[in-house]
């Protein structure tokens, strides 16, 4: 066992227990975007940032395992700075607000972040809605890579692929031929997983029946 | 995935396959939105197939049953529930006064709840009168279920699916998980990635396959002998658990005697599989700590099916491989509740947790408790009642929840047994194939619509609750089924399916602690005692058999019942493909038809060259009892002299070819062994003459 204080209550977590473990036992919120306790710990998206006594810079929640003796402080200054700095890079790249039911529209009201202050170019809108359940909307990927690892990690079917660098990174379905032309078996896991609806399901998107749809 | 967008979310347990996904149902106006995984779903956690999470466009469809029928002047048409219940009434009691209660048979269904299911045994037993009662695991799980309760005792799972994640090797025989059960298949999947070894042994070289370390391709219907194969290696090479076998088991010199007739060389004569990978599949499972042994219908849906599964409980207590975490014995049940109707008794033998009719004291309990005298004669099985019902023995029958004239064997067969009854009543969410022979057809409701519980293949009771309502008319199972009794003079006495509930732990000591509050979001797996422990390894210590002894079963390989020869010279092997389920009643009414819209025959490159067949061209199949036609693909998935088709679309009509070769225990179909003729159909001639017509 590890025992580690988070702001300011003690609590006790297994050997391998991450940060975030223990601000979850502690009732503390510590946002995520690239985290599925389903999937393996990712660090990617650098908003679970906390602040550990001793430490001199914030420290991943998501990745970083407790210490025994650990003093953490999930709302600590410069972490929160970052966090925020991080989602709003974010937030402006996207055409639209986030809809409000999806956990980056959450994360930025916890996080409080509104619009964000850069304007500046973003994603091109570009959609597929060829599968009969599955809708591809480009625009709203960040890149956070949980579809692909949802792909990978919980079906094993490896239909999807992170595409692209900087600005233009993106998610792919096979070799970019959409879902039917891929290894996809339709488990609808990345749908499931993605915070933005990025990838969503079509029913809930739209209704409209498939015979009215086609690739944009 | 919040629920902001929807009126209310309902957790509840999958309605298609033996997993027993827990899922998220969310509804707005009274429809189904949307369905996700629930994180805490013990034997999915957080994970769902398209079937699951997609598949439920069905419960809205423009075909839904949603008022009763009855037959008047050869045709159905709408009728009040007064008026329906009242023919079966009267049409019951005239059959019941003129020819006795045995002239009655009914059918439960592995599709309905446990609750469901235990009413209609009573509704059989207890308000008519007759042991003639059954549910469609005759036609899958039967002999898994015959063979466990032979070999250790009790007829379910030795252990849970989290065995899979902790065995070293896992053998997985005549089973396609990814295609037939794809949470558990991604679950093996992801085991294999991280190291466990698979052994796949299937005729097909199964997408797992691919993950494994070895696949062997036995001729259909020679696992047997592929079993006893292994056993003799394992005992060959001294890769036995001797304290295990003398501590805990009984029968094993008999057993040895046997084994001596099938060497490796043997066997690859009877199976095609070659000698040397048979004696290394043998020694990877034999040398491992820990290793599962998982099988599916391609175990059982054979003559000799259950015999199979009494040689693999063999093979683990050689190797002292069950009753331990990562050592388990897991059959993959069918459908999602095939578990469930058989521990509730809707068998003709048997009471709940399997205790035969004939037992004084379980008949007395019940008689106790339901105030009726009951018959201690066994009742027909599925088989039987058909025949009984070309013999004018049987009279009426009662299906819920089975479309017997395009699901069972023999279809000519089961149509002129439905012809011949009196009185046919269904309870069904749609009209099909076995309803254009019914007198009144009743509309029942989807696992969306309906409280109770499923027990999934992990032995797990699990909770469902209902998301919508029935659409129109229709009714919930359980209330159309306790009101059928009450009106035939029986009331049974319950306000809920929770009721019924607590009857079944009540009056079986096996599910004695279960009930709607313990079961929580969980579940139980059984047996679960008065205090609510439950248990999710058996075996540990001891048998469930007399003496605590696990029984080895000494039985020689024997031929299958059909085989291919020079008129029929290719072997057919019937399945399941992901996008569809069973019968398709449902998945066919979804968007999943246009990801698999019709079942296709599947040939080796070799026979299609042979019999001048191209990918994408219509043939012919022909069986001893019957013909139909299919699209072939090619693939060097199948080996040369075989061909696979599913079975999710009535006009393919697959069944047809199927004939009444059976298990010799339990009566279940052999479907997995079937020769065939396969031809091109002939071409359309490009001119037909006009012909005179003479005279």
């Amino acid at each position: 066992m590890r025992r580690v204080e988070v702001d300011g209550n003690p609590v006790e977590v297994a050997n391998g227990a991450t940060i975030l473990d223990a601000a979850r036992v502690a009732g503390s919120w510590v946002p995520t975007l690239c985290f599925d306790e389903r999937q393996a710990p990712f660090g990617a998206c650098r908003v679970c940032l906390v602040g550990v006594e001793g430490s001199p810079k914030p420290l991943p929640a998501c990745t970083t395992p407790c210490r025994d003796g650990m003093v953490i402080d999930t709302r600590e200054a410069s972490a929160r700075r970052v966090a925020r700095a991080v989602l709003e890079l974010v937030l402006s790249e996207l055409p639209e607000p986030p809809a409000p039911h999806t956990e980056l529209a959450r994360v930025a009201d916890g996080l409080q972040v509104g619009e964000p202050r850069w304007p500046g170019v973003t994603h091109r809108v570009e959609t597929d809605f060829r599968h009969p359940y599955l809708a591809l909307r480009h625009e709203l990927c960040i890149s956070c890579g949980r579809c692909v690892r949802a792909c990978d990690e919980v079906q094993g079917a490896f239909a999807l692929t992170a595409t692209g660098r900087g600005f233009g990174a993106n998610v792919a379905a096979g070799l970019d031929a959409g879902f039917a032309d891929s290894t996809c078996v339709s488990c609808g896991a990345c749908a499931d997983t993605c915070p933005t609806d990025a990838i969503t399901e079509i029913l809930l998107l739209n209704g409209l029946p498939s015979s009215e749809r086609g690739a944009t | 995935m919040t629920i902001d967008r929807f009126d209310h979310t309902v957790s509840t347990t999958c309605g298609y396959c033996g997993v027993g996904c827990r899922l998220e149902a969310h509804a707005r106006l009274g429809r189904i939105a949307s369905i996700s995984p629930a994180l805490d779903g013990p034997a999915n956690e957080g994970h769902t197939c398209l079937k699951g999470r997609f598949a439920h466009q069905f419960t809205r469809s423009r075909d839904r049953l949603t008022s009763p029928l009855i037959r008047e002047g050869g045709r159905l048409r709408l009728a009040s529930w007064e008026e329906a219940q009242h023919r079966i009434v009267s049409e019951f009691g005239r059959i019941k006064d003129s020819h006795g209660p045995d002239a009655i048979a009914g059918l439960a269904s592995s599709r309905g709840t446990n609750e469901e299911c235990y009413a209609m045994a009573r509704l059989m037993r207890a308000a008519v009168g007759t042991n003639n009662i059954d549910n469609c695991s005759r036609v899958c799980h039967s002999p898994t279920s015959f063979a466990l309760r032979k070999s250790f005792g009790l007829s379910g799972a030795t252990g849970s699916f989290t065995d899979i994640d902790d065995a070293e090797v896992a053998i997985l025989l005549g089973v396609n998980p990814t295609q037939g059960h794809p949470v558990v298949g991604a679950r093996i999947k992801q085991a294999a990635l991280r190291g466990c070894k698979l052994i796949t042994i299937d005729p097909r070289r199964i997408e797992l396959a691919d993950y494994g370390v070895l696949h062997l391709a036995p001729r259909p219907g020679t696992n047997a002998a592929v079993v006893l194969g292994l056993c003799h290696v394992v005992r060959r090479d001294g890769l036995l658990d001797e304290p295990f076998i003398h501590e805990r088991t009984e029968g094993y010199e008999a057993l040895e005697e046997l084994l001596d007739e099938y060497d490796p060389d043997v066997v690859e004569g009877i199976t095609g599989i070659p000698a040397e990978d048979l004696e290394q599949a043998a020694r990877i499972y034999g040398e491992a700590r820990t290793g599962s042994i998982l099988w599916g219908l391609g175990v059982t849906e054979h003559k000799y099916g259950s015999e199979v599964v009494q040689l693999l409980c063999n093979l683990a207590m050689m190797t002292g491989k069950v009753g331990r975490p990562g050592s388990a014995l897991l059959p993959l049940r069918g459908q999602n509740n095939v578990q469930g109707s058989s521990d509730m008794g809707a068998l003709p033998d048997t009471y709940t947790a399997y205790r035969p009719v004939s037992d004084e004291e379980t008949a007395r309990s019940f008689e106790a408790a339901w105030g009726v005298r009951l018959s201690r004669q066994k009742g027909y099985k599925i088989p039987e009642m058909f025949d009984a019902a070309i013999a004018g023995k049987l009279k009426a029958m009662y299906i819920f929840g089975e479309d017997v004239a395009q699901t069972d064997p023999d279809v000519a067969h089961v149509a002129e047994a439905l012809e011949s009854l009196e009185f046919l009543v269904c309870q069904e969410i749609f009209e099909n194939e076995t309803t254009k022979f019914a007198d009144v057809v009743l509309p029942a409701s989807a696992f969306l619509e309906k409280d109770g519980t499923f027990t999934n293949a992990e032995r797990r009771f699990q909770r469902v609750e209902a998301a919508i309502d029935p659409p129109g008319a229709a009714k919930p199972d359980f209330e159309i089924i306790t009101t059928v009794s009450r009106m035939l003079g029986h009331e049974m006495g319950w306000e809920s399916p929770w009721d019924a509930l607590d009857e079944i732990a009540r009056l079986t000591p096996a599910y004695a602690g279960v009930s709607k509050e313990r079961l929580g979001r969980r579940g139980l797996q059984w047996p679960v005692r008065a205090d609510g422990t439950d248990s999710p390894t058996l075996y540990d210590t001891v048998f469930d058999r007399p003496g605590g002894r696990g029984s080895f079963a000494a039985l020689p390989y024997k031929v299958p019942g059909d085989a291919p020869d020079h008129e029929f010279p290719l072997v057919l092997v019937t399945g399941r493909v992901l996008q569809h389920y069973n019968a398709g009643t449902m998945t066919r009414r979804t968007h999943n038809i246009e990801l698999v819209d019709r079942d296709w025959l599947e040939i080796h490159p070799i026979d299609a060259a042979r019999l001048w067949i191209s990918d994408g061209d219509k043939v012919s199949i022909r069986s001893r009892v019957g013909q139909t036609e299919l699209h072939v693909r090619l693939t060097e998935r199948i080996e040369p002299g075989h061909v696979f088709t599913s079975f999710h679309f009535p006009e393919a009509r697959t069944n047809l070819l199927v004939g009444q070769s059976a298990d010799v225990n339990t009566s279940c179909p052999e479907y997995k062994v079937v020769a065939v003729d396969v031809r091109p159909m002939a071409e359309q001639p490009a001119f037909t003459p006009v012909l005179t017509t003479v005279g």
